[in-house]
């Protein structure tokens, strides 16, 4: 089979059309977070206080999904992954943001695309919390001149897992896999222990 | 037990005038595999994947753009946002894609009866509060949102479905940073 | 127990988990080399060198700068220090080791140059073989950029049509800062005239492209 994706690095659109598959993409992403309940600020939050998991389960499943299919139109040669962009890895800086990102979730009550689900179902906090990430950014932005040395630890290029721990790709996903089936597992368990007899977060 | 009274037991008459009555939630595990797919629909068509605060930052560098463009263009994370003056900052995929995601949650909302103006909090705290926390969140978050180059749909998601290293690490920090603070803040939700 | 028989008392998602667990199994023996390895359509390849459809002309790409054309991107595959000495108006610096993961997109045209156009061949057939189909080298390099476009000769004895001809490169000579040359080949060689100075870029959009150039595809 011959390599023909992502359609777009091959010419099949232009810029132009490329916008009309952003606005599509955004429906079928906005339309699966609000399905889940992610446009609840109560719904994601219960994932920290063991109650509801829904935001692991809903995440990891659709990374089992998307790798799983990413993997296997790249081992049909369908999908050239080379062309895939990946954000480059910068070791420091992606775990402060991650430590930073976190502590937001759970004291704003949404991340960037759940608040604007939030948002369009009508949240005043979600609004809120929109308004928050413009003052955070200007914030940044202002700061940045200051940040470079944080903005920058551990510039290590484009890395990916397999590379990192020195193993083969294929064995990588099934490993991925089998660590998301047992989270699930013990999801399930937290729930039914610390979400009193499975009372999940209902709109 | 923080479960909310159905409306219908709470304002009958309210209930009435809804045409349709809020339904549950989608099983997590189908609405992941629909988010999934919709992921590697974009790695197919367009080889990048979702994202969230780069539209909130293009929104930002745009605005600032307008009232103080030199203070832009010396700013070095702004400024490539804004670029050449050939194309419009806003004229971006991700804000296109950011689009989608509200009009897809309203769709989503309104087939299900979910669109209701309220503020999402625990039964201990006041809605100012609420609302002053919920910026203070927003911004905190942003601030590692842009160190770490994402947020949960570009980095934890995209990142992870790809095997990217760095999204990895970001999404366990996530993860960590969230349960660190979630005890300081039960108040709020609990 | 039949199998269907187990399968249909499994809940969702448990039958969602046992085909998980399948394509996950599956997967150990998946190869997803990340472009650094690639296959070569041999066939297309020859055929395209045949046609002489993997290169341009130095004055054709000159007239393409000097009219604004803004559709390709122009790539000097030489190192800083020679790009820095002098390099063809509206060219980006990008190594040959660099070009692999330089982030261009398949579909995007570029021209390829290096200083006699070896180097342009070797990348050409790398991009090709990556699945970049607008791609092209500069015939002849900079060597033909000197000789074409920068320093036009007329040689003593030229039939008509060929001062004809001289005249119009005379003129895009002069836009690049180089100057046409008469007298015959033997003795205009010898003198090896000095490259000009970067300035001459007359409005076309030459400073630093990756400034100008939108931050894309980060989230």
């Amino acid at each position: 089979m011959e390599m023909s994706a992502p359609l777009f690095k091959f010419g099949l659109f232009g810029e132009e059309a490329s916008l009309v598959v952003a606005f599509a993409i955004g429906i079928g992403f906005g339309f699966f977070l609000e399905r889940a309940g992610f446009g609840s600020a109560r719904k994601l939050v219960a994932q920290f206080y063991l109650t509801d998991l829904a935001v692991f389960k809903v995440m990891f499943t659709a990374i089992v999904t998307a790798m799983l299919g990413v993997t296997y139109l790249a081992w049909a040669g369908v999908l050239d992954l080379s062309l895939v962009y990946l954000v480059p890895t910068y070791w420091g800086a992606q775990v402060v943001g991650g430590l930073l990102l976190g502590a937001g979730f759970v004291i704003g009550g949404y991340c960037p695309g759940t608040s604007l689900a939030a948002v369009a179902t009508g949240r005043i906090d979600g609004l809120a919390y929109a308004l928050g990430i413009v003052v955070g950014t200007v914030t940044f932005a202002g700061l940045f001149p200051w940040l470079g040395g944080l903005y920058l630890a551990g510039s290590a290029g484009t890395k990916t897992l397999p590379e990192v721990l020195n193993l083969p790709y294929g064995l990588v996903v099934f490993g991925v896999v089998l660590m998301a089936l047992g989270g699930f597992k013990g999801a399930e368990w937290v729930e039914a222990r610390f979400g009193g007899g499975g009372e999940k977060e209902r709109p | 037990m923080a479960t909310t009274i159905p409306d219908a037991v709470r304002s009958p008459a309210r209930e009435a005038t809804h045409v349709v009555a809020a339904q549950p939630y989608l099983n997590p595990y189908l609405a992941g595999i629909g988010l999934g797919l919709v992921l590697l629909a974009a790695f197919l068509t367009m080889g990048r994947g979702l994202g969230a605060s780069g539209a909130f930052s293009a929104a930002v560098a745009w605005a600032l753009n307008a009232v103080a463009p030199g203070y832009v263009a010396r700013n070095e994370f702004l400024a490539p946002y804004v670029g050449d003056v050939a194309t419009h900052p806003l004229k971006t995929w991700l804000v296109f894609e950011v689009m989608g995601v509200f009009a897809g949650a309203l769709l989503s909302g309104l087939l299900a009866g979910r669109v209701r103006r309220t503020i999402e909090k625990g039964p201990r705290v006041s809605n100012a509060s609420r609302l002053a926390l919920a910026v203070a969140g927003g911004a905190l978050m942003a601030v590692g949102a842009h160190l770490a180059r994402g947020c949960t749909s570009g980095q934890a998601l995209t990142g992870g479905a790809l095997l990217n290293a760095g999204s990895w690490a970001f999404m366990m920090c996530v993860f960590g940073g969230a349960y660190a603070v979630a005890w300081l803040f039960r108040g709020q939700w609990r | 127990m039949t199998i269907p028989g187990r399968w249909s008392r499994l809940s969702l998602s448990q039958r969602l988990a046992r085909v998980a667990f399948a394509l996950g199994l599956l997967a150990v023996l998946a190869r997803t080399e990340r472009g650094r390895v690639v296959a070569l359509d041999l066939k297309e390849l020859a055929t395209i060198i045949d046609r002489e459809g993997d290169h341009v002309g130095a004055a054709e790409v000159a007239g393409w700068i000097v009219s604004g054309r803004a559709d390709y991107r122009l790539i000097d595959l030489r190192s800083e220090k020679e790009y820095a000495a002098y390099h063809i108006p509206t060219a980006e610096n990008v190594t040959l080791s660099a070009l692999p993961d330089a982030g261009l997109l398949a579909n995007e045209r570029m021209v390829l140059y290096s200083e006699g156009g070896l180097h342009a061949i070797q990348a050409w057939m790398l991009m090709r073989a990556k699945g970049h189909r607008n791609v092209y080298t500069l015939r002849g390099g900079l060597d033909q950029w000197r000789d074409e476009v920068l320093f036009p000769t007329l040689a003593p004895d030229a039939t008509g049509e060929e001062r004809g001809r001289f005249e119009r490169s005379v003129a895009m000579a002069r836009f690049f800062g180089g100057s046409p040359r008469t007298g015959d080949k033997e003795s205009t060689v010898a003198r090896v005239p000095e490259m000009p100075k970067i300035e001459v870029s007359a409005g076309t959009a030459s400073a630093a492209p990756k400034a100008g150039r939108k931050k894309k595809e980060g989230c």
